[in-house]
């Protein structure tokens, strides 16, 4: 019932803290600031179940925390708003933002280490989350504390959008949830409607259907489609490429470009495991069987008939080559809707732009015997609580978690930077739900149809992999495909490569 | 060791002997063992002490890592807690596709950064020396060292970018190029990285070359000429030779800081694509920041440092012989 | 250098070379500038104007870079909006305090190896320095691991203290060369009038001026253009003006015009620096093997 891990923390955690700290005069630092942690400051006020709303919302007031997150808008809008925090709770609060790899590094020393210096983090899913679960604290049982404010809502599965919950706040255990979900960047379609509709006559006749994107467009179609225009462009034709891929150095979202089509067709998954909750033990990995190498391939493929400049353009330079009209097509996170929308910086803007959710599998690529679905990925990111913080800490901390997540928060970041709500209730605000068709003031929404209503769903939305070497697992994911794309291995001997590695990382 | 042979040996403790001024009449047999006059108090205990902060610091600060390493490397410390791996780590190093990769790309890398700042920085020194306008020659050529080189990888991705750099414009005007950029394609992101690192340190190897040619006799330079020799045996015989040691110092130098900054590199490629550019600190970097591989980390660390410590010891081998014996 | 006006040597090769260093040392100097060029103009453009590239083989439209309206919106935001009044601040602040503190104890120390003599100097000298050649990837995690636990990670002296692991190896290396030089005499003759050991010591101070001189300007350079030490151990309460540059690369989006402000913002000083301080920079960075 209880799930010990091999190396359980508590059994040698003396020895390495020891370590860590330097030794004895040093860890005698250590301890007398490990619970409270740098920079933090503690002052409570008792309360009762019967106490008032106010009451409970300022029991830490003249208390300080600090938040880890990354040096994204979502952590910009909270550091904006940060005030009304401190209005409502009296508890100040220091947002710390960094690059990722910075993040993921003082994370990863400060949980293991048995420091609370950063009692809030931000826990994306998989870089984060997954390596790190065991280290956060289960907020469940202050999901019902009577002494804690609660959310009228609640913190059910239902009050998010589907999955979204699991998806960043459940790893390895189903009971507990150690994130509260406060951005999403779901994949879907963006295409370029006009250049489509400008070509259509012309691709009928050599393809014989027409050129337009629906909810069942395959991958066939969008490697049919790039494979048209990128004709038409080396012939001198003023049209644009047909499509690009996430490569370049960001080897997470290289990572998800891949699974995304791999998970189209019939439901490929890396591991043989749960795929909403993950496992420390994923055992050994499918790649290598003929649905992936007839992926791979397809993805050459893709990748041929793509922009020339495929390999330098990671998820950003991808949406600037979309947003400069380099290219008529990509898949990206519905975030990004913003940026394409802007009129100052996107030729792409103001119509051009249509939205669908991500291309289903081609059934004729199908060889597992598994369904064709619009296999959509994500990068969630939630507001987790280190364990190692105090119990008074951890509640304060656990004030900054809801409150971030509101519906009123959320609501107020969607209309001003163009945030990505993750409770279901924003969807019934009726400016939001005016926004989502043109013209509107949240260009965010217009993505909402296609990947709330769509590509979240089961059985369109794939969660993982998680496993704790998640992070190595994209590394090595990314660096192969690029080496195949550049022409220096052939697709089975990729997949080979891969699952040879994969196996290895994971002592299978 | 008598007297004697320590005062060879030192001569700057030892220079107070000058003043002594005793004398004994010894038989000629007798080994002759002129006084030691000591500056008191104890020199070598006050010097010690001298030094001590700044030993203390450095220990404190460098062996602390270290053994934190020697110790790290023999476990097995994952997201978990550790556990004694023994060897472990380093012979699955040897299976390591990406660590013999990372070092046979790092000794490319450096290679040809080396080559190309050596032969350029060269050529760019002789064409200065005693131009007319040496002085706002010099000052320009060194402006690429002063920036950061975050910063430098930071300009040098826009213009390396396909969509809107220039440097890939004129590239591509020019032929050299299709559409893909520098960066983006596997078989030319190593030079784009090499490119970016001559760019910034050529100016180093200018300088220094440039004092040294500063300091070549004139007088046998000039001898030669008379003698009918031309300029250019003139440079391959006298003056070629005089730079050899300071060229050997730059050398050494940029050698090891190829090791040791990744800086411009992880803004360009991230040694990508496909682990092209996965130069060996780029794979520790990787390795101990996002996979949290500590004990690997640690293995992969020490590899490093044992390299960048053997070039170290003949650095400064090399340092040392100008000093004695100098022409 | 009368040699060149009393004898000359005159042939076909020579005025080839002449041509070809002109055509060469133009075109390297274009290659060296474009860059820092590029930057500094682009810090003055609209993202959009900056992204303005001509068409493929239009030599002639190159032009375009120099069609934009100039606006200083980039460097208001990043001063307004984006505190690099206090990011200069502390990088000016963390690479003076470690030139500083390198210089007060490494010349002691230099002092010290180049005057004492002991079995084991050769390899002292050695060891300190070989703390500067530590790549510094492989000692990050235990040097933030001790910061850590001495509160300093986030703080400027922890900062100036994380600089001053790879100043003061180099501040002893360097000057122990120009200490070497100045002969013992000097002092001892100080100390027979009658001054202590350490009074002669800061007498012959003004004669390796030109060391600490040189030392002390390339200190602030490495300090001031150092990325990861500051990222890691700086970043939080002592974030330097490389760090906040590269954090302008944002997973949303690359704010190029405010960039390249900002790289103009961390290079422009230490350009100035450069000039003002070129005749040291070859003395220092040969440890002081080649002299001005």
């Amino acid at each position: 019932m209880f799930y010990k891990p091999k190396n359980a923390l508590y059994k040698s955690i003396s020895r390495r803290k020891f370590m860590e700290l330097g030794g004895g005069a040093a860890s005698a630092l250590g301890v007398g600031s490990m619970t409270i942690g740098l920079n933090s400051v503690m002052t409570a006020t008792r309360v009762q179940a019967q106490s008032s709303d106010d009451a409970k919302w300022k029991q830490f007031a003249g208390s300080k925390l600090v938040f880890l997150s990354e040096n994204t808008p979502p952590s910009f809008a909270i550091r904006d708003k940060i005030q009304s925090f401190y209005d409502l709770t009296g508890i100040e609060v220091e947002i710390l933002t960094d690059d990722l790899p910075v993040v993921q590094q003082k994370a990863g020393i400060d949980l293991r280490s048995g420091n609370a210096d950063y009692p809030l983090q931000y826990v994306q899913d998989k870089p984060i989350g997954a390596p790190f679960a065991d280290f956060y604290t289960d907020l469940t049982p202050m999901f019902g504390d009577e002494t804690l404010p609660q959310d009228p809502e609640g913190y059910g599965d239902d009050v998010w959008f589907e999955n979204f919950l699991t998806a960043c706040g459940r790893y390895y255990d189903g009971d507990k949830v150690i994130a509260l979900p406060y951005d999403a960047a779901v994949a879907l379609t963006f295409y370029r409607q006009d250049i489509y509709e400008a070509n259509t006559k012309a691709f009928e006749a050599e393809y014989g259907y027409r050129m337009e994107f629906t909810d069942d467009s395959t991958w066939k179609n969008v490697l049919d489609f790039a494979t048209f225009l990128k004709a038409r462009k080396t012939a001198g034709e003023d049209v644009p490429y047909g499509y690009a891929q996430h490569q370049g150095t960001f080897a997470w979202t290289t990572q998800l470009d891949i699974q995304r089509m791999m998970f189209a067709h019939g439901r490929w998954t890396d591991f043989d495991i749960d795929d909403k909750i993950g496992s420390k033990t994923p055992g050994k990995t499918k790649w290598g069987d003929d649905q992936s190498v007839l992926m791979l391939e397809k993805f050459k493929e893709l990748a041929d008939a793509s922009h020339p400049d495929n390999l330098a353009n990671g998820t950003l330079e991808l949406n600037t080559v979309y947003q400069s009209g380099n290219i008529a097509m990509q898949v990206q996170y519905h975030e990004f809707a913003a940026s394409v929308e802007d009129p100052k910086t996107s030729v792409a803007s103001g119509g051009k732009t249509a939205y669908a959710p991500c291309p289903k599998g081609a059934p004729d690529w199908i060889v597992n015997g598994g369904p064709s679905v619009n296999g959509t990925n994500c990068g969630i990111g939630g507001i987790g609580i280190s364990n190692n913080a105090s119990e008074e800490i951890k509640r304060a901390a656990y004030l900054f978690a809801i409150w971030s997540t509101s519906k009123a928060n959320q609501f107020e970041v969607l209309a001003g930077l163009g945030g990505t709500p993750t409770r279901k209730s924003v969807m019934d605000i009726p400016e939001v739900a005016a926004a989502r068709t043109r013209p509107t003031t949240m260009p965010n929404a217009l993505t909402f149809d296609a990947v709330y209503d769509h590509g979240i769903k089961d059985p369109n939305f794939v969660l993982g992999p998680k496993i704790p070497e998640a992070n190595e697992y994209h590394s090595i994911v990314a660096a192969e495909s690029q080496k195949m794309l550049s022409g220096s291995q052939t697709p089975a001997e990729t997949a080979a490569s891969l699952q040879r590695q994969i196996d290895n990382l994971n002592d299978a | 060791m008598t007297d004697t042979a320590q005062a060879g040996a030192n001569p700057d403790l030892f220079r107070a002997r000058e003043y002594a001024t005793d004398v004994e009449a010894r038989p000629i047999s007798a080994r002759l063992t002129p006084p030691v006059q000591r500056n008191p108090p104890s020199p070598r205990r006050y010097y010690l002490y001298l030094m001590a902060p700044a030993i203390t610091i450095l220990a404190f600060i460098s062996l602390y890592p270290f053994f934190w390493l020697i110790v790290m490397s023999f476990q097995n410390v994952g997201v978990g807690a550790g556990e004694w791996a023994g060897l472990r780590n380093f012979t699955r190093l040897i299976d390591d596709d990406r660590f013999i990769n990372g070092w046979i790309l790092l000794l490319q890398y450096s290679a040809m950064c080396l080559a190309l700042q050596l032969s350029i920085g060269l050529l760019l020194a002789v064409i200065v020396n005693g131009a007319r306008w040496e002085k706002f020659l010099v000052t320009a050529l060194l402006m690429p060292m002063m920036m950061a080189p975050a910063v430098a990888g930071l300009v040098w991705l826009f213009l390396y970018n396909g969509t809107f750099g220039w440097y890939h414009w004129i590239l591509q005007s020019a032929g050299l190029l299709g559409g893909t950029s520098m960066i983006g394609d596997a078989n030319t992101a190593m030079l784009a990285i090499v490119l970016v690192d001559v760019w910034q340190w050529t100016p180093l190897i200018t300088l220094i070359a440039l004092a040294g040619l500063k300091r070549v006799p004139q007088d046998q330079l000039e001898a030669n000429l008379v003698d009918g020799a031309s300029p250019l045996r003139n440079f391959f015989a006298i003056t070629l030779p005089n730079l050899y040691p300071v060229l050997l110092i730059a050398i050494m130098l940029r050698f090891m800081d190829n090791f040791r900054f990744i800086d411009a590199a992880l803004v360009l490629t991230g040694g990508g694509p496909g682990d092209a550019t996965k130069i060996l600190p780029i794979y520790l970097f990787e390795v101990a920041f996002k996979f949290f591989k500590l004990g690997r980390g640690a293995a992969i660390a020490l590899t490093l440092l044992l390299v960048t410590i053997i070039l170290g010891m003949i650095l400064v081998r090399v340092f040392e012989k100008p000093k004695s014996g100098r022409n | 250098m009368a040699s060149r006006d009393v004898v000359q040597y005159r042939s076909p090769l020579t005025t080839a070379f002449k041509v070809f260093s002109v055509i060469f040392l133009t075109l390297y100097l274009i290659w060296t500038l474009l860059p820092i060029f590029v930057m500094f103009v682009s810090s003055f453009k609209d993202l959009l104007e900056a992204f303005s590239i001509p068409e493929v083989g239009d030599w002639a439209g190159a032009t375009v870079f120099f069609e934009f309206t100039p606006t200083v919106t980039h460097y208001v935001s990043l001063f307004r909006d984006g505190n690099f009044g206090t990011y200069m601040a502390n990088s000016l602040i963390a690479a003076g305090g470690s030139a500083l503190i390198a210089v007060i104890f490494g010349s002691m120390a230099a002092y010290s190896l180049s005057r004492v003599e002991f079995r084991g100097k050769k390899d002292l000298f050695f060891w300190i320095i070989s703390t500067r050649m530590a790549p510094v990837v492989a000692v990050m995690v235990p040097l933030y691991a001790i910061f850590r636990s001495l509160d300093l990670v986030g703080t400027l002296p922890g900062l100036i203290l994380a600089y001053t692991t790879f100043n003061l190896p180099f501040a002893i290396w360097i000057l122990k060369g120009f200490f070497d030089n100045v002969p013992y005499s000097i002092e001892e003759a100080q100390m027979v009038d009658g001054s202590t050991r350490f009074q002669a010591f800061l007498s012959i101070l003004p004669l390796v001026a030109p060391g600490i001189g040189a030392f002390v300007v390339l200190c602030i350079l490495f300090a001031w253009n150092d990325f990861l030490f500051a990222a890691i151990i700086g970043s939080g309460g002592a974030k330097t003006l490389p760090v906040a540059t590269r954090e302008l690369v944002q997973p949303q989006n690359i704010q190029w015009g405010a960039i390249m402000a900002a790289g103009v913002v961390t290079t422009l000083p230490m350009m100035m620096l450069g000039l003002v301080i070129r005749k040291y920079l070859v003395t220092g960075l040969t440890m002081g093997a080649v002299k001005e």
